[in-house]
């Protein structure tokens, strides 16, 4: 626990470092409408917090829809991407089909994916949804491919040779050896998901820490601007380190041998 | 019935036990790329393993001797010949229940100890009701005793090999394969784990086929030995082990026939030049 304590000072330290270099630029620039001080952003983030937005809602409104739009399309490229992967994994020839197609998919600039996306699907929910599906799933399936092809052939002729059943050697061997795979794709798709989602935000969509960004910089309000970046950037950090970060830390303590079991 | 199985488990193996293992001229061959010639590595090979019997295969490495294993397992096609398995005798168990030692553990590093033993009897059908039990004796028969909820990466590489030993076991086999299960430990943890084994054999005895480049540890073990050689790969000599047990590694008969078989080893070497 002391090595987690000082990781979670010295992080504290370079956060404050950080907050410190910002209020050293403000108060040499002093020109609030390029970059204001920590200060005037933190009593920014409470009158954003504190009351109604825009249109009246709420800035909670705003939050929630941007975490409710984030999670339905990382939920879709997620299972997109695991079959197609999978597909990809154990099946040679669909491999080399996709193989022409998924390069493609994975140069696409995002920008103009969501541009397309906007264009396609006006201010309508589906824009997001699509940009985020066609630009992730590549990325997912690909991982997931890989983590299939890496099977250890080993484990499953042991369960051949002791007659493993399909159920059970998919509970117990292939699906294991496939977590990690999962683990490193939902990190990433989880990362290009928010960064897409906020684009399409800014862009086309209405409501949301995006749209937001874009209102507030149309008024060209730089404090509320970054006010609302700060909120944007602290609430995906809770969701990487609260969530994911813990749940992966459960699944895979296997991993880390305790030295007490050692004879 | 149940008289037989007392007998078969107390006294030494009869001079020819019921065969539970035959293998009778079984040919291997791996295709070559290139449309050239098969490779041939199993030629009318034979073998024959009875209720009880500790039979050992000996020959350099890459002589197919762990193909041979696979084919017997299952888990490995071969191109002619015969392959039989049958149960031990007043048994009755159909099909035969075959266990595989791997040269390593092979174990599932994300289950506890005891979920891979439960892994195989899962595998077995083997009721639920009987898992808690057969997990806690077959552990304690490897010295394992209490690693229940460990898992395998907190152990030791001859800890783990213990677990795959016991794996092996919980399923009561009829048949235990295995493939140079000592050739990746240190000497010492080897020369332990080869005296436990002894002691296990006396109480459970399946049939066991023992595939090792070690003459020494083919003599210390077996019943019988069949002696390989390679190119092609058959069988060149037979050997009844006629040393009582329990047998020493320091025995001076040990020593004595390990010696011999090893100069019929360099002669036979010799002559293919």
């Amino acid at each position: 626990m002391t090595t987690g304590l000082r990781i979670f000072s010295l992080r504290t330290a370079s956060l404050l470092l950080l907050v410190f270099l910002w209020w050293v630029g403000a108060t040499l620039i002093h020109d609030p409408e390029i970059l204001p001080g920590p200060l005037a952003v933190a009593r920014d983030i409470a009158g954003i917090l504190t009351s109604p937005g825009p249109e009246g809602e709420s800035a909670w409104f705003d939050i929630g829809i941007t975490l409710a739009r984030i999670v339905v399309a990382f939920f879709a490229a997620m299972l997109a991407g695991i079959g197609l992967g999978l597909a990809m994994g154990l099946n040679r020839g669909f491999d080399r089909w996709m193989q022409a197609i998924i390069p493609a998919l994975l140069t696409l600039p995002t920008i103009l994916m969501v541009f397309l996306a906007v264009m396609w699907f006006g201010f309508s929910e589906g824009g997001g949804l699509v940009a985020v599906v066609v630009l992730v799933t590549p990325y997912v399936a690909v991982n997931i491919a890989e983590g299939a092809r890496a099977m250890d052939k080993s484990l499953i002729d042991m369960a051949a040779t002791f007659k493993a059943g399909r159920g059970l050697r998919l509970r117990r061997i292939y699906l294991p050896q496939l977590l990690p795979y999962i683990f490193s794709a939902f990190r990433y798709a989880f990362g290009m998901t928010w960064k897409i989602v906020a684009l399409a935000e800014t862009f086309g969509l209405k409501f949301g820490i995006g749209y937001m960004f874009s209102f507030w910089f149309n008024q060209f309000d730089m404090g509320r601007v970054l006010a609302w970046i700060i909120l944007f950037v602290v609430l995906m950090l809770i969701l990487e380190h609260g969530v994911f970060a813990r749940l992966e830390a459960s699944v895979f303590r296997w991993r880390a041998p305790a030295a007490a079991g050692r004879v | 019935m149940p008289s037989d199985q007392a007998i078969v488990r107390d006294v030494r193996a009869p001079a020819t036990p019921a065969a539970v293992i035959t293998v009778e001229k079984l040919t291997k061959r791996f295709p070559s790329p290139g449309g050239l010639a098969p490779f041939v590595v199993i030629e009318e090979m034979s073998v024959k393993v009875g209720d009880g019997e500790f039979v050992s295969i000996v020959g350099p490495s890459g002589c197919g001797k762990s193909t041979l294993l696979n084919v017997i397992a299952g888990i490995e096609t071969y191109d002619s010949g015969t392959v039989t398995l049958s149960p031990k005798p007043g048994r009755g168990q159909t099909p035969p229940r075959v266990a595989y030692v791997f040269q390593t553990p092979r174990l599932l590093n994300w289950l506890t100890v005891r979920q891979n033993i439960e892994f195989v009897l899962e595998a077995q059908n083997i009721p639920r009701e009987r898992w808690t039990g057969l997990v806690s004796e077959h552990l304690r028969l490897v010295g394992l005793a209490g690693q229940e909820d460990n898992y395998p990466l907190n152990l030791s590489g001859g800890m783990q090999q213990r677990v795959a030993i016991a794996r092996a076991l919980a399923i009561e086999p009829d048949i235990l394969l295995m493939d140079e299960p000592f050739s990746h430990l240190d000497a010492i943890t080897a020369r332990k784990l080869r005296a436990d084994l002894m002691a296990i054999m006396n109480r459970a005895r399946p049939a066991i086929l023992f595939v090792t480049h070690d003459l020494a540890e083919a003599v210390l073990l077996s019943d019988h030995i069949y002696m390989m050689e390679t190119k092609p790969a058959r069988i060149f000599k037979q050997v009844v082990v006629d040393i009582a047990r329990p047998r020493s590694p320091e025995d001076e008969r040990v020593f004595a026939l390990e010696r011999e078989l090893m100069r019929e080893f360099f002669s036979v070497l010799e002559t293919k030049g």
